[in-house]
């Protein structure tokens, strides 16, 4: 899926989703530090929406939800969003050439996104000039925020898959069924 | 098909790169007042009362979270804690003569007139949203322009010095914590009378750096860091004179000036209840920003500095 099957229901339930965890994020999770660093779970939305939906969705929502946090928090519009359009691109092309079904994905793909989006967001903010050169307590909250992702990579990525599978066309766990019956080949999921 | 597929998934991406893009030079070129602020405002405004209620839904949660973290930390701050009480009681006794003999001698000489937290009217505003990331060090609270809240404001706790409202909705309002990048706040150790300028910590984004301090400051670790009540630039925002920022954690020798490292007293990491200082039209705190922002604009020159702190601390003009 990259697109064409998209149902309505599933864009409702994204959406749901997205507002539910950006709010949940800036009114709850961000007052709570953990290693002197706190959970960004809007990455990881971002992450296993593209994972678990395709390149084409992973790229929208990263783009609303980027939208979203820039307009809650009021930050520069569209850093955010840029770098989770990215996000949702890279991880539903995962999908879509690898669809790996490994018990760890999930957190190999959170700190890849959590990383990527940490990076990609102090990048921007160089080239914006913002004074807050390379230092090693930026290296260490970055490596730190990586660390407290991967924590709730596994039960954020339950929830997401909780949330969108009755609107996925493609079940995963049918497709996994698929997978082992046809010895990994599955050229329909394949585009 | 699978051509269009790909092109139409290579187009979307490009589109929304570029929308992003858009966005971004915009938003970066305009001024604060301009559209795309003003949708973050509407946004706020909207937004601010769902946030608001959720977080008084989830406070429990919330309170659970940092029960755990404070209990972890008692021990080791019990002990510390005593040490200071001890200290600060002998201090105590000390400051109250000296404050006697130092507002009569305010008195005698008509220097009474100073700026002071009692010159303004604190709002209470609850905490409900805050940025996750370490570039951007702002907070949400949940008064806006409907309660007196203006851009500006100074944003205090029962601990000291939080921050200033950089944007005002009508139910909401953006604080930029002292730690944001784009903060600098006047300030002095303890009873010394050399004014710098507070401002975050260049790669340490927790901590404070008081800079422009002249050499040969005495700067022991532990004095209190206070607000001066004075302005460096027309930019700055005028904060009243004595309210506590942060400890002297330790010194910095730079070629011109002195520089000293200060933990900030106000716990930034869990805000729940933020007092901002609002100010009514007409008001001496309403009159003296006014005017420090009518200074002409400049660079933090030492003339302009004696002559704007002068103006702001004494209430003259």
């Amino acid at each position: 899926m990259s697109g064409q099957g998209v149902s309505g229901s599933l864009l409702a339930r994204i959406a749901a989703l997205s507002l539910i965890v950006v709010f949940f994020q800036t009114g709850v999770v961000s007052e709570v530090p953990v290693f002197g660093v706190t959970v960004d779970l809007s990455p990881l939305l971002v992450a296993f929406v593209g994972l678990l939906c395709g390149s084409m969705v992973g790229a929208v929502s990263g783009f609303a939800v980027g939208l979203l946090v820039d307009l809650a928090l009021v930050q520069t519009l569209g850093l955010t969003s840029l770098v989770f359009t990215l996000v949702g691109y890279w991880c539903g092309r995962l999908r879509e050439l690898r669809d790996p079904q490994a018990a760890l994905t999930p957190l190999l793909v959170g700190a890849a996104a959590t990383s990527s989006s940490l990076v990609g967001y102090s990048l921007m903010e160089f080239m914006l000039g913002v004074d807050a050169p390379v230092s090693l307590e930026l290296l260490r909250q970055i490596v730190l925020g990586v660390l407290v992702n991967v924590i709730v990579a596994l039960p954020m990525w339950m929830l997401v898959r909780r949330s969108l599978i009755g609107g996925l066309p493609d079940d995963p766990r049918r497709r996994r069924r698929r997978a082992y019956t046809t010895g990994g080949l599955s050229p329909l999921s394949r585009t | 098909m699978y051509d269009k597929t790909v092109r139409r998934r290579r187009v979307v991406l490009a589109l929304l790169v570029v929308l992003s893009l858009i966005l971004l030079t915009a938003y970066f070129g305009e001024a604060s007042g301009g559209r795309l602020h003003s949708v973050q405002r509407g946004f706020l405004t909207v937004v601010s009362p769902i946030q608001d209620g959720a977080n008084k839904a989830l406070k429990p949660v919330r309170d659970m979270f940092g029960w755990l973290g404070d209990t972890l930390h008692a021990k080791s701050q019990n002990a510390q804690l005593r040490k200071q009480i001890a200290t600060l009681r002998r201090e105590v006794v000390a400051e109250r003569v000296d404050q006697q003999s130092y507002h009569q001698l305010l008195s005698v000489f008509h220097f009474d007139n100073q700026l002071s937290v009692a010159d303004y009217r604190p709002v209470t505003a609850t905490v409900v949203g805050k940025t996750p990331n370490i570039w951007y060090s702002t907070v949400t609270i949940d008064k806006g322009t409907a309660a007196g809240v203006r851009v500006d404001d100074p944003v205090i706790n029962g601990e000291g010095l939080v921050g200033r409202v950089t944007l005002a909705a009508s139910d909401g309002a953006q604080v930029s914590l002292i730690t944001d990048s784009t903060m600098g706040v006047s300030a002095r150790i303890g009873s010394s009378t050399a004014t710098g300028i507070v401002q975050p910590k260049v790669g340490d984004p927790n901590d404070l750096l008081l800079s422009y301090l002249p050499v040969g400051t005495v700067a022991p670790k532990g004095e209190y860091v206070y607000t001066s009540g004075t302005v460096a630039s027309p930019d700055e925002s005028l904060y009243p004179r004595g309210i506590p920022i942060g400890q002297v954690t330790s010194t910095e020798e730079e070629s011109a000036y002195e520089s000293v490292n200060v933990r900030p007293l106000a716990n930034l990491r869990n805000l729940d209840v933020v007092q901002v200082l609002t100010a009514a039209t007409g008001s001496q705190p309403a009159r003296l920003s006014s005017l420090v922002s009518s200074l002409p604009a400049g660079g933090r020159s030492s003339t302009e500095t004696g002559i704007a702190g002068q103006l702001a601390s004494t209430g003259a003009g």
